[in-house]
């Protein structure tokens, strides 16, 4: 996947993706994210991604939904999908919501997402 | 009004000397023969003092018996700054009010550090909705901050738990667990328990213990188990790592 | 029934603070961080805000999606108490909701792009919600959430 077609740089970490997601999450990045990250999971062979949304300021339902669509595609191709970096405001809201994140690892920050990507 | 009118007229509104006292500053000044703004500034401190004193009502009363013995008394230019005065009294008032709420929010669901990366919160008094909210974000921005692997949260203290106050509970654990913490509910009483099931609030979806000791030795296992697999895992993969026969390095 | 909405709708349009169009997708992202924006001005928690824009942002989607265009109308006013109160209400001339008691009730189990989640979801981060529909007409959805005194 060449350089500009990737909507969010991505950092190959062993055999793991990680994925900061430093943007504003729009239905149209979001769907584009998804395109790129099943590209890139064939590609690289990663058995885990990372999407780290410390940056992250509004997650609402159809991003939600997006993203609990990527896990599971993901999730077919024999790779896990680990979330960190959730922030309160948007749990709570998630929570308050009714949304469930489906198909993903819930870690606290990095060190709790690589330590997941391993066990079994 | 001449000196002598005054004076007894201040004793006879005030109730005891320091009354008087102020009473006869009071009038001193109001029979000055000031008008307009003026009046109105140099009474401001004596009326003030006089609201402190007596409180609306008495003050109010006290007044209507100056009015109605002194008809020169200037009503028309008061009524304004009484008005401003017992406003300022009651922001006053609404300003003590809202830091004894702060206190009261504090003191009924402080976060406590138990364990290293375990924190507890102890609920106390009815989940009603404004204040639970603020209760749950902070629990949410602690937890968060301090990357805490498990959250406790007692009920004890929660005399009752309707399906409302269980919406928001399994809310706030959801919202906790998206933070990647851990949830072990405690405190619930056998009425508590009846009441639950009957309304068929469920909470499965967090662990749950006995009391505070349970709760406690629940986390530290989960924790030693945590630990355990880290370590599992690392010395898994250093010695994928070494050649054969090789010890493993220490980690 | 639908007393505010109706108020909302009688007012012109300089009484909001904010009016966003929604005719393109990047509109919703527009309308999410306006008024984002002005909750964070008019001193509303971090948590809020984060409930209020995305409120808006669910909103705005359902108007681009099915009614294509639409718009969005923020307004801030100060109670009787002087806590500040934020209102929106989002408007369409799309094809209307039939049955809107069903779409409010959180039947769904599946994540579907459906109106559902949106909806209901809303409801439950604001303090007070209306919805105005007539199929064929069109949609008038509000809400309002003042600031907490905690």
């Amino acid at each position: 996947m060449t350089f500009k077609e990737k909507v969010v740089p991505t950092i190959r970490i062993a055999d793991c993706l990680l994925v900061p997601i430093q943007i504003d999450l729009d239905d149209k990045t979001v769907e584009k994210l998804q395109a790129q990250l099943l590209a890139e999971i064939q590609e690289q062979r990663v058995r885990a991604i990372i999407l780290d949304v410390r940056m992250v300021e509004v997650i609402d339902s159809y991003i939600s939904y997006t993203l609990s669509e990527t896990a599971a595609m993901a999730h077919l191709m024999g790779c896990r999908t680990v979330i960190c970096g959730i922030q309160p405001p948007v749990a709570l809201t998630l929570a308050q919501m009714g949304i469930e994140l489906q198909g993903f690892l819930v870690a606290r920050d990095l060190e709790h997402a690589l330590a997941l990507v391993w066990s079994p | 009004m001449d000196k002598m009118q005054l004076e007894m007229l201040a004793k006879e509104l005030g109730r005891n000397e320091q009354e008087e006292k102020l009473w006869h500053k009071f009038l001193l000044i109001a029979f000055l023969g000031a008008t307009g703004n003026n009046l109105r500034e140099t009474l401001r401190e004596p009326l003030s003092g006089l609201l402190q004193e007596l409180g609306e009502t008495t003050l109010g009363e006290k007044l209507k018996l100056v009015i109605e013995r002194v008809p020169s008394f200037p009503t028309n230019e008061l009524l304004p700054l009484v008005l401003e005065l017992c406003g300022k009294l009651t922001h006053d008032r609404e300003q003590v009010i809202h830091r004894l709420e702060d206190m009261l929010s504090e003191l009924a669901a402080p976060i406590i550090r138990i364990w290293s990366e375990v924190l507890l919160l102890p609920l106390i008094g009815s989940l009603d909705t404004d204040r639970a909210q603020a209760i749950a974000e902070r629990l949410l921005e602690r937890a968060s901050s301090t990357r805490a692997k498990m959250v406790v949260v007692d009920v004890t203290g929660v005399p009752m738990i309707d399906t409302a106050a269980g919406g928001f509970l399994i809310e706030m654990f959801s919202a906790v667990k998206l933070l990647g913490a851990e949830v072990i509910l405690t405190g619930i009483k056998p009425e508590i328990a009846h009441t639950l099931v009957k309304l068929g609030v469920d909470f499965r979806m967090v662990a749950i213990a006995r009391d505070l000791e349970d709760a406690l030795r629940k986390a530290i296992a989960m924790l030693e188990e945590e630990k355990r697999q880290r370590k599992q895992i690392a010395l898994g993969h250093s010695s994928s790592l070494t050649r054969e026969g090789g010890e493993p390095d220490d980690i | 029934m639908a007393r505010k909405v109706r108020e909302l709708l009688a007012m012109p349009a300089d009484d909001f603070d904010v009016v966003v169009r929604i005719a393109r997708e990047e509109d919703i992202a527009i309308a999410r961080q306006t008024a984002k924006q002005l909750a964070q001005e008019s001193g509303f928690s971090l948590a809020d805000v984060t409930k209020i824009a995305t409120a808006v942002s669910e909103l705005a989607r359902n108007i681009y999606r099915y009614a294509q265009t639409g718009k969005i109308m923020i307004r801030k006013r100060l109670e009787e108490n002087g806590g500040p109160i934020i209102q929106a209400v989002a408007i369409d001339q799309g094809p209307g909701i039939e049955d809107v008691e069903l779409v409010l009730t959180k039947g769904y189990t599946t994540y579907e792009r459906s109106l559902g989640i949106g909806l209901s979801g809303i409801k439950r981060l604001v303090d007070y919600f209306e919805i105005v529909s007539e199929v064929g007409k069109g949609t008038a959805v509000m809400f309002e959430k003042r600031r907490r005194k905690f």
